[in-house]
């Protein structure tokens, strides 16, 4: 599904991800995760096409964004961190616009956005204008809009972060339907939470994969602990120097 | 519905709420009338036509609308981080460009019909005696020549706009833009270069409106401005491409 090849990215003279590859299957939930600055974000941001690659390829079904960036684009649904949203329209107002500008037909309009209202958790607050949304309900409309054409690719960038727990397993519910029609890769510090849902664990560090775990090969706690230890390292290491 | 028709309508809905659409428009009004007034009476006994007076006291306030409406179509895209959803979307970067651009002709071009009362309303008020008839089509032909500049500054505004974040700074640089750099550019032109006088002397950007409003249509003028509009639009979404290299 979603082949990720030699990429590496930099912001002028520092490098920011680094000889990045690993796939994802369909209906794989992958996790990545590292400390604070190393490259997720960047990673989920090139991904979504909002940034180049300085070399190295991407792949979504053989579509590659360099060369047919529409067509791959139409296939990936995108979270970003800070969830923006324009704060003047209604939940319905917006996610109406958002499937809309993704060139849904006019006739299905209304229907996708019943379905990804119901899917999560929205038809109460579906009048109700963005500004009086707290994080959770913002993060969540964000969502749906990632949702809302059935992409073969979702990319969350840190969904859980701010939310409380009823919420994070309302996300992870959410998540887990999604995955049956779409790869997930979705970023985030939360490891024992994404433990109960993730198929897969991509470690980052410094721009580096430093490593892959697939769930099912560890016992939880273990697992857990092993990159929980990973991400301390790093985050010490980033401290020293 | 196209992207283009779904960005154009979402803004002009986002400017029918806004403080930055609704008083930038009435101080246009204002100063317009102001400035028609003010013509009227210099001009008491000339042979200026009524339609070239209304052109000539809203030209100069053009540039200051523009850069007030386009201030915000990026640069408030870019600081609430939405830039990201829409460049993410499968769009192209003209249909987000031509959306926006639109949308801020839609309201500049209601601002200027709306404008076309202020005549109506001053005249009767001063009593001034109007000579001849009022000509729909000499006044058809101020609006469009009025709307021809306006596309141009609204495009560079628009442009401009994706450089910043800040809705002020864009608005400045707007401004400086569509009011300094022509001027600046003639002057230069007259002065290091004399001999080429009579080739720009159809540049200052009144000459047009006059033109126009007397009756001279130029296809060459109308042609410039539709230049300098697709030049701007062209920059500007070149402009959300090297966004999108850089981020």
């Amino acid at each position: 599904m979603l082949e990720i090849e030699h990429i590496t990215f930099s912001y002028g003279r520092h490098r920011v991800l680094d000889d990045v590859t690993f796939d994802v299957a369909p209906g794989e939930i992958v996790a990545i995760t590292g400390a604070n600055g190393a490259g997720k974000t960047t990673l989920l941001r090139l991904l979504a096409c909002l940034l180049m690659q300085d070399a190295g390829t991407v792949r979504l079904d053989t579509v590659n964004p360099v060369e047919r960036p529409i067509r791959y684009r139409r296939g990936i649904g995108y979270l970003s961190e800070h969830c923006p949203l324009y704060s003047d329209m209604t939940v319905e107002g917006y996610l109406t616009y958002r499937v809309r500008l993704k060139g849904e037909r006019s006739l299905r309009v209304r229907r996708r956005v019943s379905e990804v209202l119901e899917m999560c958790g929205l038809e109460e607050v579906g009048k109700t204008r963005m500004r009086l949304l707290s994080l959770g309900y913002r993060k969540r409309v964000g969502l749906a809009d990632a949702l809302a054409l059935h992409p073969k690719l979702l990319l969350l960038d840190d969904p859980l972060a701010g939310l409380d727990v009823r919420q994070r397993k309302k996300t992870a519910a959410v998540l887990t339907a999604a995955s049956a029609r779409s790869a997930v890769l979705v970023s985030g510090h939360e490891i024992q939470e994404m433990l109960g849902w993730c198929t897969r664990f991509v470690v980052l560090n410094c721009g580096r994969v430093a490593a892959l775990y697939r769930v099912s090969d560890y016992a939880r706690d273990e697992l857990a602990q092993r990159i929980e230890r990973q991400v301390s390292a790093e985050a010490a290491g980033e401290v020293a120097t | 519905m196209t992207a283009v028709q779904v960005i154009w309508l979402r803004e002009v809905r986002a400017f029918r709420g806004a403080f930055s659409c609704g008083v930038p428009v009435a101080a246009f009004l204002a100063a317009s009338g102001w400035t028609f007034v003010m013509m009227l009476r210099r001009n008491e006994g000339s042979v200026l036509q009524i339609q070239s007076l209304w052109g000539l006291s809203i030209a100069p306030w053009l540039p200051v609308l523009s850069a007030l409406l386009t201030m915000r179509l990026f640069s408030e895209e870019r600081s609430t981080g939405m830039i990201d959803l829409l460049m993410s979307a499968p769009l192209r970067e003209r249909d987000i460009v031509v959306g926006k651009f639109l949308s801020a002709m839609t309201v500049l071009g209601a601002a200027l019909a709306v404008s076309l009362v202020v005549p109506a309303l001053i005249l009767p008020a001063l009593s001034a005696p109007v000579q001849g008839t009022v000509r729909a089509p000499a006044f058809a032909a101020t609006f469009l020549i009025l709307f021809l500049q306006a596309s141009a500054w609204c495009s560079a505004g628009t442009m401009i706009s994706v450089l910043f974040r800040n809705q002020a700074a864009a608005a400045v640089s707007s401004l400086l833009l569509c009011s300094g750099m022509p001027a600046v550019v003639y002057a230069a032109i007259l002065a290091w270069i004399p001999s080429v006088r009579a080739e720009v002397a159809w540049m200052p950007l009144l000459v047009h409106v006059y033109d126009f409003s007397t009756g001279l249509f130029s296809t060459a003028v109308i042609a410039l401005y539709v230049a300098v509009s697709l030049f701007f639009l062209f920059g500007c979404s070149k402009l959300l491409v090297c966004l999108r290299l850089r981020g």
